[in-house]
């Protein structure tokens, strides 16, 4: 039976089979997450502001998402007049297909990644950087001043803020010398990049921040001034798609901070062995600091974040990359691939 | 033989977004097709094995290229009746043009023969044991070494392109000066005055900042 | 590689501009004067460690240098300076004197030397396109000016038209041969080659003649010649002329020199076409610049002779024609750029009537100029037209000689109108008078266009030398 098993999984059918089981098992707890994440995050804005978050429905609200899951799918989907209909349901597809994705090549475990592709992190970015079309396509096809305000406004922040994150992404590659992203996790065996790339850490997740237009850098939504931005004309299950888009990014993002920065699945600890549950808990840290910020810090005037981008993160992360790269050599410690 | 279907699946959609390019009704349209072209193009590179292009085709072309392309004409006001019109006069002389260039290219290829020296004479044959980001990076950075040297200088040349022929300085636009604000104490901007009733406050003028 | 010295000129240039850039950005108000004399000196500069420069083949054969290249650079270099001299005053007092254009200038100066010492097709596009970028921006220099933005679109549109078309006959050779090293090309190219590679070269000739503005590749010369400000259209009229007719020399004899009987008559037909075109359609002109314009076609025409000739003589004619061209041509448009009346530029042939009885000197300058574009003796134009005759006469290309003589005639006439008009028609210009840069640059031209007779010898050695250099 398993010899059998082994042989059918060795034809080109049975590679088919597999990757889809593969993918299958990584995208329903991944959802299943997305899904608690709205959960988590109400309830740890909850906590910071002294009220209580959801707690009606089910033990400690926990049956929250479902709720709220069935209730967008209950509700009139609507297509505002001189939208255009195609790209205005295409929108929110694009935005939450290509967050699922990415998570094709993010390796949980040792070698646990559906695809270990040897150039995964230009994968990463190459679909992070398609995210943009999503927001832009949805802002165009609402057909409102609103909406096309909000789609433009994501679309410049997130092409500004992903210079910087290139740089930083290219220097951390200096030090790995792969694009693999199993072989980014091994680099940090002994140290993980946080520390020594410190700076650069920061700037990546703050240009995580906006790249996942999460607050402070929510200006794409502006609820005090554009209403909702790109999303304004959405409702029920497109709106829905959106929303488990931003929250999918997050984990993304997140996953790949740990990925680059805090080691991926690598213990902390010298004696426990590394695993997914690391990954995991490591993927939480970051998506705590997530809501945390959110519920800390106001929103940034519009020139603030785009001089923040290039006047602040682009110099600064092209320093550090001609830096580690000059040290790097100097010390001999180049990686040789 | 799953390659090769891919292979066609999407050189077909290739070529059929690369005309809708230049035949949709909306500019926002095209601009869409185009980047759906581009998308294939590099899933065609990825095919041929270069995965290293592929993806960067993706990440500068479809990522940021194309989006302020798009961010363009989503703001331009195009009038399509008025460049059809154009394009119904031109037409045949265009289709003349694509004719002779196409009867050239058919000659290429069918006369296609590659000189007997030619696969001698690559510069830097594909190496066996490298991924081929090693492999480009190697070229890029060692032999080609001036010719990434001056592309820099090309795009350099276009940013201060840029910057002349649009940026202008705004005598009357209100900068914010972190820095002043900042360094700015109590003692330099408050001062605490108690009025005598009835008689008020005489500011001096070197107090009164003008607006 | 075991100095730095032959691509010391190159660095001095993208690092100068660099730092020139720097401070143009940090001081306040905007250095346009001293962005201008910093260019000059590194052009100098550069002019001098470039003499200095050993024969090699740098960079694994991108790139070389020879008396040729050396040769060429001089005239750009020369021309270079010429063009930031007569800018110096014209840009302030037309309210463009923006500091970024001297760096804009040496940026391109820079692409024109890549591309006259390219040693392969990829070296070559990439100084293409640096010399192009630079001045496609600096034919929009006057943004606020309609004709200028014109000007500047027009050029950018055709020219990427015509590099595209390069890198298309690039592509195709690359894809015919397997290799872009001009030395393995002319190894690999002998008589028994297919269609592709003559497609491609076909498509390099037209990208290449888009450069020097032969027709009929010329569609964009009057328009951007007569819109742009007049002291980047002296820049036009001269550096990136020399620059490309070089690399045209040296990519005919050099990768394709084998291939003699498949361009001679491309290149004769060039030369035929931008002769007879330069000679007739500049006769209607009233505006001096479109008539520069023509009259740069009309030049290259005969400048393509001494190529299509094929030989080393022809070689050696070309260089020698382009240089007094070069000469010529930015005194020439000293002169133009000196047509000013009350603060105003003006550019009508007719604004100059009467000149003569003004300001005799600024009319006899104008008149040695177009005796010598006529290529009147003893000027020095004549010298050129006679060099350029006798190597395609000796090549047996008695055709394009006798065309070239009707047309040199026929040029005479509009080139002899100009004259007339300032010695013999009434009127008063009362132009302003002329800084002292432009005087100079005016009277250096005047000076070498009306005493190279006598002192002929170093020219024509030093081309017989870089023609010897690029064939042997």
């Amino acid at each position: 039976m398993i010899a059998t098993l082994q042989a059918f999984f060795q034809t080109d059918l049975g590679i088919v089979v597999l990757t889809l089981l593969e993918a299958l098992a990584l995208l329903v707890p991944l959802l299943i997450g997305v899904a608690y994440l709205t959960w988590f995050e109400r309830k740890v804005m909850g906590a910071i502001q002294l009220r209580k978050g959801p707690n009606v429905v089910g033990p400690f609200g926990l049956a929250q998402p479902f709720a709220d899951a069935i209730k967008m799918l209950f509700k009139e989907t609507i297509t505002p007049t001189g939208a255009d209909r195609v790209l205005f349901t295409l929108a929110p597809m694009l935005t939450f297909g290509l967050a699922i994705v990415a998570w094709a090549v993010i390796p949980v475990n040792n070698h646990w990644g559906i695809a270990n592709i040897n150039v995964g992190i230009l994968y990463l970015f190459a679909v992070s950087s398609l995210g943009v079309y999503g927001i832009i396509i949805a802002g165009w096809a609402s057909n409102s001043k609103y909406a096309f305000l909000g789609a433009l406004r994501s679309a410049a922040q997130m092409v500004s803020y992903e210079v910087s994150m290139g740089f930083v992404i290219v220097t951390v590659l200096v030090c790995v010398g792969s694009l693999n992203l199993n072989d980014i996790v091994l680099a940090q065996r002994h140290i993980w990049f946080a520390i020594p790339l410190f700076p650069l850490f920061v700037i990546f997740f703050i240009s995580g921040l906006a790249e996942t237009n999460r607050a402070p850098f929510d200006l794409a939504e502006g609820e005090s001034e554009i209403v909702a931005g790109f999303f304004v004309e959405y409702s029920a299950m497109s709106f829905a798609l959106f929303f488990l888009g931003e929250y999918a990014n997050m984990i993304l993002i997140s996953a790949m901070t740990t990925v680059l920065f805090l080691g991926g699945w690598l213990s902390p600890v010298p004696f426990l062995p590394g695993g997914v549950l690391w990954f995991l808990l490591k993927v939480l840290l970051c998506l705590f600091v997530f809501v945390w910020v959110r519920a800390t810090l106001p929103r940034l005037r519009y020139d603030q974040l785009m001089a923040l981008g290039w006047k602040v993160f682009l110099p600064i992360t092209l320093v550090y990359l001609v830096a580690v790269a000059g040290v790097l050599e100097y010390l001999g410690w180049l990686p040789n691939a | 033989m799953i390659v090769n279907l891919a292979f066609y699946f999407f050189s077909f959609i290739l070529l059929a977004s690369a005309v809708m390019v230049v035949t949709s009704r909306n500019p926002v349209h095209a601009v869409l097709f185009l980047i759906l072209a581009f998308v294939n193009a590099a899933v065609l590179f990825l095919l041929a094995g270069a995965e290293f292009l592929a993806f960067i085709l993706a990440i500068v072309y479809v990522g940021a290229v194309a989006v302020l392309f798009l961010f363009v004409v989503m703001m331009l006001d195009v009038d399509f009746a008025a460049l059809k019109e154009g394009f119904q006069r031109y037409a045949p002389v265009g289709a003349l043009v694509a004719l002779v260039l196409f009867g050239e290219l058919f000659l290429v290829v069918s006369g296609w023969s590659t000189l007997a020296g030619a696969p001698a004479a690559r510069l830097y044959p594909t190496p066996d044991n490298l991924t081929n980001t090693a492999a480009l990076g190697n070229l890029i950075y060692t032999s080609y070494l001036p010719l990434f040297q001056l592309s820099g200088m090309v795009l350099l040349v276009a940013m201060i392109g840029a910057i002349v022929l649009t940026h202008r300085d705004r005598k009357r636009s209100l900068h914010q000066k972190l820095s002043a604000q900042h360094a700015r104490t109590p003692e330099q901007t408050l001062r605490l005055v108690r009025p005598e009733l009835g008689a008020g406050v005489s500011v001096p003028a070197s107090e009164k900042e003008a607006t | 590689m075991t100095s730095l010295l032959p691509i010391l000129p190159a660095l001095l240039l993208g690092l100068g501009a660099m730092a020139l850039l720097i401070v143009g950005v940090l001081a306040k108000p905007e250095p346009a004067g001293f962005t201008t004399w910093g260019a000059i000196v590194l052009l100098v500069a550069a002019a001098l460690v470039s003499c200095a420069a050993p024969d090699t083949l740098l960079f694994h054969g991108l790139l070389k240098t020879s008396l040729f290249t050396r040769f060429a650079d001089a005239l750009v270099y020369t021309a270079a300076v010429a063009a930031l001299l007569l800018a110096l005053d014209y840009n302030r007092k037309e309210g463009i004197a923006r500091f970024e254009y001297p760096i804009l200038v040496l940026l391109g100066v820079l692409g024109m030397v890549v591309m006259i010492s390219a040693a392969d097709l990829m070296t070559l596009y990439i100084g293409f396109e640096l010399q192009s970028l630079a001045l496609y921006i600096a034919a929009a220099l006057a943004r606020d000016s309609v004709r200028s933005t014109e000007a500047g679109l027009k050029y950018f549109v055709l020219g990427a038209l015509a590099s595209g078309l390069l890198v298309y006959g690039i592509s195709l050779v690359y894809g015919f041969t397997g290799t872009t090293s001009f030395a393995a090309l002319a190894g690999l190219l002998g008589a028994n080659i297919g269609y592709g590679a003559v497609i491609g070269l076909v498509f390099v000739i037209v990208g290449l003649a888009f450069k020097i503005s032969a027709a009929p590749f010329h569609m964009w010369t009057p328009d951007v010649y007569e819109g742009a400000p007049t002291s980047v259209t002296a820049l036009f009229g001269t550096a990136p002329k020399a620059a490309a007719m070089a690399l045209f020399l040296s990519v005919m004899t050099g990768p394709f020199g084998h291939l003699l009987a498949q361009w001679q008559m491309i290149i004769e037909i060039l030369a035929i076409i931008s002769m007879a075109l330069g000679a007739l359609a500049a006769i209607g002109q009233t505006n001096i610049k479109r008539l520069m314009a023509y009259s740069s076609i009309g030049h290259m025409g005969y400048a393509l002779m001494g190529l299509a000739a094929g030989t080393e003589a022809g070689i050696q004619a070309t260089l020698i024609y382009v240089a007094i061209y070069v000469v010529m041509s930015f005194g020439a448009f000293a002169c133009i750029i000196a047509m000013r009346r009350r603060g105003q530029a003006v550019e009508k042939i007719s604004d100059l009537a009467g000149l003569a009885a003004q300001r005799p000197g600024f009319a006899f300058a104008m008149a040695l100029f177009m005796w010598a574009m006529a290529g009147i003796p003893p000027l020095s134009g004549f010298f050129g037209k006679l060099y350029v005759f006798s190597a395609a006469l000796n090549a047996g290309l008695v055709t394009l000689v006798i065309i070239g003589i009707i047309t040199s005639v026929i040029s005479a006439f509009y080139y002899l109108r100009v004259i007339k008009v300032m010695y013999f028609d009434a009127g008063a210009p009362d132009f302003d008078a002329v800084p002292a840069s432009v005087n100079f640059v005016m009277a250096v031209g005047a000076a070498v266009t009306a005493l190279f007779i006598l002192l002929p010898a170093p020219l024509i050695t030093a081309a017989s030398a870089a023609a010897k250099a690029l064939m042997g």
